[in-house]
């Protein structure tokens, strides 16, 4: 069991090395760097710029520097904590992403749980009442939250927010807290907000996890192992506990390490939507004004996420699943 | 004596939205204290519905619509509950499930939860039903596994089930079954997916374990030889209704009804008169006179023609290669004739074969013993990956090791082996599916000589495909679904490119007929077939090239006696009429008793003993052929299992045989021959080594 796990943490070197090679080639490939970005920018308002102070500057950022170089760079400071500068902001990728970076986590999280709680007494109910009027209707709210947008139903409920109840859902707290410094009304603030992007998110990753463990229940509950535990004299429930219902969870676990990116990822267009202060909406403007070390810090920050996320949903599989951990080594 | 259990009228229904089907109908009968019942019947006869019905566990859509189910419980004396009544999930029904009545099912794998250790799922049932703490009950558990026979019962409480071998896991499962000593045993099939020699230690077992724990056994099982061996009285049934029922003497002695009578010929024995057939319930008669026999007359009048052309001297049959008057001058050309439509193949045979050879693969007597297949020294092994701190550590399992095997012309030699032997591995490796790691496979194409297929490419072993067919273990896995009967046979020409669409079509109606189908079913898919009649549309399609030589992979192990007996003979009727010639491989020693001229026992990829049928199972000189005729249940009550003679282990562990049999890595004897045709794997110096 060490050795598999020293094994798969080894692996996960050479791995980010290689995700961040391709990150840097990608963030480089569009034309020009962020400077030229910047003296269009400038030109288009009509603005004289001075072609010393542009060199000065492409020398101060080392983006004269051959490429290889710059990426040695970067790498080097990643691995000391230091994320680099963002061109943008003028200020260091760290304190640019300050708080953007715990309250994506903190969304980010809560929407996981929300999808695991929800989804799996449902998910649960409906394979154990296979065809019931329950197991219809849950199926048909499963299949409009899968095939609702998110920004949609968020744009849906800010309205109704506003027009209803005549608040603002919008944002993850209150505007009076937004540069105050952290305060134990600022956390109740944020936990208020919280519920309402959750929602949004969660809505069709618990649809498409409920219907998913309908069907691995399903598959499990006609399984011959059910039967003796039943010829057992177990209760139903637990029965169903036991047996069927841990073998259906290796799916999920197996999940982790995509779910985490998805999330992260998916609720781009939400948060800008509902403006709030995640990692989403700097990443894309980080893309598209070429500031190219906030971007290269988000998807390291999302490859590391993948990859953790990976590892753990393989040690957690391995402890449950005594197939997976003996079965390597076991001889005929 | 106070019956344990009394099911009287009892009747199962199933309902689904569109009909009810009646599963079970007034079956009644009773279980006497200690006492073995068995309930016998083939596949969809309702027995496993009764069981269930006794157990309360019947799927969603079945309910006990009338009859009863009185329990009569030993432990508690002058109580009655009709579990009938019970509601199957209520808190008594589910003292009894598992507490007073017990279960144990077919399959060993899956019956075990993969996920949990054997002792977590023994303590369990233990917990359940008894009130004791968590030590007492690992105790408790311990103590069954040894008596079940456990060597290392400690260890084995921390295993999981996938850890264990067959054999072992059913132990475990009967364990967890007895472990709160039962009053009523249900066994369900409790060996059909074991070996033989596995199976009858595992009857053994339950029967010691009856004794023991003073408990009655309800054994649902198809396998008369199984019934005979264990049951006191016996119940038949047959749709969902008890035909009859009676002690098992009785029965067995003066069979009352028709059908119990039927089954019973049905089964293949060990003391069978030579050309005694079986009786199937329904028998096919196939109609061979048509395109497979016409080409047939036509050698044989080829071969007349030819023993008064050159009444000279007999040429030597393994002659140089090519360009000589085989089957491939008469029609011009390798590869597609020999299934060329017999008209025109009449018409170039008239011009002019330059004949110095015997000419034909289907010739009647001079040809009849000459080798088809010759198989010598061939070995294949497979790598184990173990994966270590880097890259990956590579140990190779032995699958098939030093094979040597003929098949004569018109010949079915039977290949006996217990699962895991190495036998399908074997077969493959002669159909060229996988090639071998060293051996030779030789065989006689159309050319008339003997070719070696190890080492050909594809294109040169295409015709070679051909000559070899297969028909395999599974009807339902081995035919496509969305095929239709006639897309499914005619698909082997398709693939080889033989005749023409007419020729095709009426190959294909003329096999139907062979195989005792209806020809109007051609444009029906699989589904609408049962076991056995898809099995003979597999028999078709291997028919349809005309092979030299059928592979038959365990072509009745999934099948009921009365369809394994409907065909076998229909298999037997085949090869004495088309002058077949089998490569039958079975587990089942009688199976291949009845069908086999030559027996090769095979075991841990070593072919072990081979003798003809007679002889090999008068005179069986190895131990593992010993152990494997001793573990035969037969269905005959004069023929008794002999319980002491069954060791118990594995005695398919080649190093485990006493010398001069023992195979490890110190010695690897070789094929001695005892007599004449008799062959074994020994060390005997006096002995030399026989090139099979």
């Amino acid at each position: 069991m060490l050795t598999f796990m020293a094994r798969r943490l080894l692996v996960m070197i050479p791995t980010l090395i290689m995700i961040s090679v391709l990150v840097f080639i990608v963030i480089q490939l569009p034309p020009g760097d962020f400077l030229t970005t910047y003296l269009n920018e400038l030109k288009a308002q009509g603005e004289a710029v001075d072609p010393a102070k542009i060199a000065f500057l492409r020398a101060q950022y080392g983006l004269d520097e051959p490429l290889y170089m710059q990426y040695i760079h970067w790498a080097w400071g990643l691995l000391h904590g230091n994320l680099g500068f963002s061109f943008e902001y003028n200020l260091p990728v760290t304190e640019v992403v300050g708080d953007r970076l715990w309250l994506s986590m903190v969304l980010n999280f809560s929407t996981i749980l929300f999808i695991y709680l929800i989804s799996f007494p449902i998910g649960i109910y409906s394979a154990t009442r296979q065809y019931s009027w329950g197991d219809y209707g849950i199926t048909l709210l499963g299949f409009l939250g899968l095939a609702m947008p998110n920004f949609l139903f968020a744009l849906v409920l800010l309205y109704y927010a506003n027009v209803v109840f005549g608040t603002s859902i919008g944002g993850l707290m209150d505007p009076e807290f937004i540069n105050a410094g952290w305060s134990l009304p600022k956390v109740m603030s944020v936990i208020e907000h919280l519920w309402a992007p959750v929602l949004v998110i969660g809505t069709s990753g618990t649809a498409a996890m409920i219907r998913r463990l309908r069907a691995n229940l399903l598959d499990e509950l006609g399984k011959q192992y059910v039967v003796t535990a039943r010829a057992k004299g177990l209760s139903p429930m637990k029965v169903l506990f036991k047996y069927p219902l841990r073998m259906s969870l290796n799916p999920f676990i197996s999940d982790i390490g995509n779910i985490l990116p998805q999330v992260v990822s998916g609720s781009v267009l939400v948060s800008v939507v509902m403006s709030l202060p995640t990692t989403g909406p700097m990443l894309l403007s980080a893309l598209q004004s070429q500031d190219m070390y906030l971007a290269g810090s988000f998807l390291m920050f999302l490859a590391l996420l993948t990859v953790v996320g990976m590892f753990v949903s393989d040690l957690l599989l391995a402890w449950l699943d005594p197939r997976i951990r003996l079965q390597g080594s076991i001889s005929e | 004596m106070i019956d344990i259990l009394r099911v009287r009228d009892l009747e199962v229904e199933f309902v689904t939205p569109h009909m009810r089907t009646r599963a079970v109908d007034k079956v009644s009968f009773r279980i006497g204290a200690q006492q073995t019942v068995a309930l016998v019947g083939e596949s969809g006869s309702g027995k496993t519905t009764i069981s269930q019905a006794i157990m309360g566990i019947l799927p969603k859509s079945a309910r006990v619509a009338g009859g009863s189910i009185v329990f009569a419980d030993p432990k508690k004396p002058g109580t009655r509950v009709d579990i009938a009544m019970l509601s199957a999930n209520s808190a008594e029904m589910r003292a009894i499930r598992g507490g007073s009545i017990s279960m144990i099912f077919q399959e060993p794998m899956s019956s075990l939860s993969p996920i949990h250790t054997v002792g977590d799922q023994i303590c369990e049932a233990v917990r359940l039903h008894q009130k004791v703490g968590a030590s007492e009950a690992r105790n408790l558990a311990r103590e069954m596994l040894e008596l079940v026979g456990f060597p290392n019962a400690k260890s084995a409480l921390r295993t999981y089930p996938f850890e264990l071998s067959g054999g072992l896991r059913q132990r475990a499962m009967i364990a967890m079954a007895l472990v709160c000593r039962p009053a009523l045993l249900v066994a369900d099939e409790p060996t059909t997916a074991l070996d033989v020699t596995i199976q009858a230690q595992t009857l053994r077992l339950i029967k010691d374990l009856q004794q023991n724990l003073k408990m009655s056994v309800l054994l649902i099982t198809h396998d008369l030889g199984v019934v005979a061996n264990m049951a006191d009285h016996m119940v038949v049934v047959y749709n969902g209704r008890v035909v009859e029922r009676g002690k098992t003497e009785d029965i067995f002695i003066n069979p009352g009804h028709a059908y119990t009578r039927s089954l019973l010929q049905a089964v293949p024995h060990f003391d069978m008169a030579p050309g005694e057939r079986l009786t199937p319930l329904r028998d096919i008669k196939p109609r061979t006179d048509g395109l497979l026999t016409l080409v047939d007359k036509f050698d044989r009048k080829m071969a007349r023609l030819e023993q008064q052309a050159n009444a000279g001297p007999k040429h030597a049959r393994m002659g140089p290669v090519a360009g000589h008057s085989t089957r491939d001058g008469v029609h011009g050309g390798a590869g597609a004739d020999a299934n060329s439509p017999p008209n025109y193949s009449a018409d170039q045979a008239n011009t002019g074969p330059d004949g110095a050879e015997p000419v034909n693969r289907r010739l009647s007597e001079g040809m009849r013993g000459e080798a088809v297949l010759a198989v010598s020294h061939l070995s294949k092994s497979f790598p184990v990956r173990k994966s270590g701190w880097f890259g990956m550590d590579e140990r190779r399992i032995e699958a098939v090791s030093d094979v040597s095997l003929t098949v004569g012309r018109g010949e079915c030699v039977g290949l006996v082996g217990e699962s895991g032997c190495g036998k399908t591995t074997l077969s493959k490796l002669i159909m060229r599916a996988m090639a071998p790691d060293s051996g030779s496979i030789l065989f006689r194409g159309e050319s008339g000589q003997m070719t070696e297929l190890v080492g050909l490419d594809e294109d040169r072993l295409a015709p070679y495909r051909k000559r070899i067919q297969f028909v395999f273990q599974d009807p339902f896995s081995s035919l496509n679904p969305r095929m239709t009967v006639q897309d499914l046979i005619s698909e082997p020409m398709l693939i080889h490119g033989v005749g023409t669409s007419a020729y095709r079509r009426k190959m294909v109606l003329e096999l139907m007929e062979v195989v005792g189908l209806d020809p109007r079913f051609l444009n029906r898919y699989p589904h609408s077939f049962s076991g056995g009649q898809r099995q003979r549309i597999g028999i078709a399609r291997a028919l349809c090239l005309r092979p030299d030589l059928l592979i038959l992979d365990e072509p009745t192990s999934a099948l009921d006696v009365s369809v394994q007996a409907q065909i076998l003979n229909l298999l037997k009727d085949l090869q004495r009429d088309l002058n077949l010639t089998y490569l039958f491989i079975s587990h089942n020693l009688a199976v291949i008793d009845y069908m086999a001229d030559r027996i090769a026992v095979m075991c841990a990829g070593r072919i072990v003993e081979s003798a003809p049928r007679a002889s090999l199972f008068r005179n069986p000189a190895h131990p593992y052929t010993q152990a494997l005729l001793n573990a035969v249940p037969y269905a005959d009550l004069d023929h008794p299992l002999d319980f002491s003679k069954i060791i118990d282990g594995k005695c398919s562990d080649p190093a485990a045989w006493p010398t001069p049999f023992t195979v490890d890595r110190m010695s690897s004897p070789p094929m001695v021959q005892l007599a004449e045709d008799h062959f074994v794997r020994m060390s005997r110096p006096d002995y030399q080594e026989i090139a099979v």
